[in-house]
């Protein structure tokens, strides 16, 4: 790609035929193609503040690719700086190629690097780190749009949401008493229901959330508690049961041979001591594990 | 922008069978500990009920405080990690799980459950259960000696009392007891 890149360039240049202009360009090519890029970076960047230059989109790729390669042999936080710069640089070199000279290599390139803000964050969220995730989507929701303003991003922003939710869930998780982590996935999964409410994944891990919280509830119940209290703490879970209740049915109804979601209802009529529906969901459960079994043996 | 299958993707579908599993694992028969949460009220109200009655047979007010427990190990379960260190007066409670038989050990509260109502006519017929408040979770188990029968109400779980009952077994019902009941049948 470099090699191909200043190809390119050079015969530009040669056509343009600017001499003091392509002097700099030249020595820029020149030190990108033996691989100082140290050296490349350095004068792009002076050669940047030329106005006459920074108006060609042949230093703006050229310095495009320097940052590019420059951001992958690096590491952490400074590699972020770097791929910012090159997101810029090759932008703002696909804004003055009106004659779509160097597109071939400028598009493609600045799609890699949105491609590593994405692969960014799935790696956050992995990492239990949802505030860089956030920080990280939102970073790549922009540069998505700002080479193609028209991309509609919704598909890939109900995955995101739906992954950040689960991270929130696991860190909920970790301790029951962070009640800011469940109130963040709640509102995360209500976003994803706001933007697809037809989505499986949220549906159902919103029923879980409340239903869980709900057991979370009467798990705490302790030898302190007397019966008025005892009372006063089922009332409150019953409020997170009878939410859970409509995310869970529409969940199922979605999908109805997931055992999960028959369940997740029967565990939630069961908290909110419906037998008769608690027993029918069970019995349902048992059906299907019957007709798995049988499907099995064939 | 060419589209593959996204990172994000399989980390969200992970995290969703991870959480399947945490939240629902486990056949519907037998319910996991940790997700009773009928066993946990029922718990904490025999707790209570033990603390709000009293026992006129002065052979009830030595030794330990016994609850026996049919059928539902989750229920046993529960009174022993969170109330068999806990004392009743000065008695110590002693959770004990019985076995499924009309024969059973003299208990201050006997929880018999809805699976083995059938058994109830003749453990009330036993010389050890003359003094016990049995407990029960099946309709009309007043009618059929017990004391306390929980009962679902408003989506929760309730209970109703049988003063007739009580008074049978030798059992002074404090008036809280009384008056947070459900329903109270003289």
């Amino acid at each position: 790609m470099k090699r191909t890149l200043s190809i390119v360039v050079g015969t530009v240049l040669l056509a343009t035929g600017a001499l003091a202009q392509g002097d700099m360009l030249a020595r820029v090519n020149q030190a990108y193609r033996a691989g100082d890029l140290k050296t490349a970076r350095s004068l792009a960047d002076e050669a940047a503040k030329d106005p006459a230059l920074a108006s060609t989109a042949e230093l703006w790729v050229l310095r495009g690719f320097i940052y590019k390669d420059l951001y992958k042999e690096t590491a952490g936080e400074q590699a972020a700086t770097l791929r910012d710069e090159a997101l810029a640089s090759l932008y703002t070199a696909n804004q003055q190629d009106h004659e779509r000279q160097f597109a071939a290599s400028s598009v493609p390139a600045y799609w890699f690097l949105a491609k590593t803000i994405y692969n960014d964050v799935a790696r956050a969220l992995g990492e239990l780190q949802p505030e860089r995730a956030i920080g990280l989507y939102a970073k790549y929701g922009e540069a998505v749009r700002r080479m193609a303003p028209d991309t509609v991003l919704t598909a890939q922003d109900v995955e995101y949401w739906n992954a950040l939710g689960t991270v929130y869930v696991k860190l909920f998780a970790e301790d029951r008493t962070q009640f800011k982590w469940y109130d963040k996935a709640v509102a995360v999964y209500m976003h994803v229901l706001q933007l697809d409410s037809s989505n499986y994944g949220a549906n159902y891990n919103l029923a879980t959330l409340f239903y869980n919280r709900g057991v979370y509830n009467i798990q705490r119940i302790s030898a302190d508690n007397d019966i008025p209290s005892l009372q006063q703490i089922q009332e409150a879970s019953r409020e997170f049961f009878s939410q859970a209740l409509p995310y869970m049915l529409k969940a199922h109804r979605m999908r109805p041979a997931r055992p999960e979601t028959i369940l997740g209802l029967e565990g939630i009529h069961y908290s909110l001591q419906d037998e008769e529906q608690s027993r029918h969901y069970r019995h349902l459960y048992e059906e299907l594990r019957h007709d798995e079994l049988k499907g099995k043996d064939k | 922008m060419r589209r593959g299958r996204h990172p994000l993707l399989a980390l969200a579908t992970g995290g969703l069978l991870l959480l399947l599993a945490a939240v629902l694992g486990g056949a519907a028969q037998q319910r996991e500990p940790d997700k009773d949460t009928t066993a946990m009220i029922q718990a904490s109200y025999i707790y209570n009920i033990a603390k709000l009655v009293q026992w006129r047979d002065p052979a009830m007010r030595n030794g330990p405080f016994v609850i026996g427990v049919m059928g539902s190990d989750n229920l046993y379960q529960e009174l022993v990690n969170k109330y068999a260190n806990r004392s009743i007066g000065k008695q110590p409670i002693e959770v004990r799980k019985l076995p499924e038989l009309p024969e059973v050990d003299r208990c201050h509260i006997l929880f018999v459950p809805g699976i083995d109502r059938a058994l109830l006519p003749g453990i009330l017929k036993q010389p050890n259960a003359r003094s016990t408040l049995v407990v029960t979770d099946f309709p009309d188990a007043l009618n059929h000696g017990a004391v306390v029968n929980f009962l679902a109400a408003r989506n929760t779980l309730k209970y109703e009392l049988s003063m007739a009952n009580a008074d049978k077994h030798r059992i002074d019902v404090g008036l809280t007891l009384r008056q947070l009941a459900d329903k109270v049948v003289e």
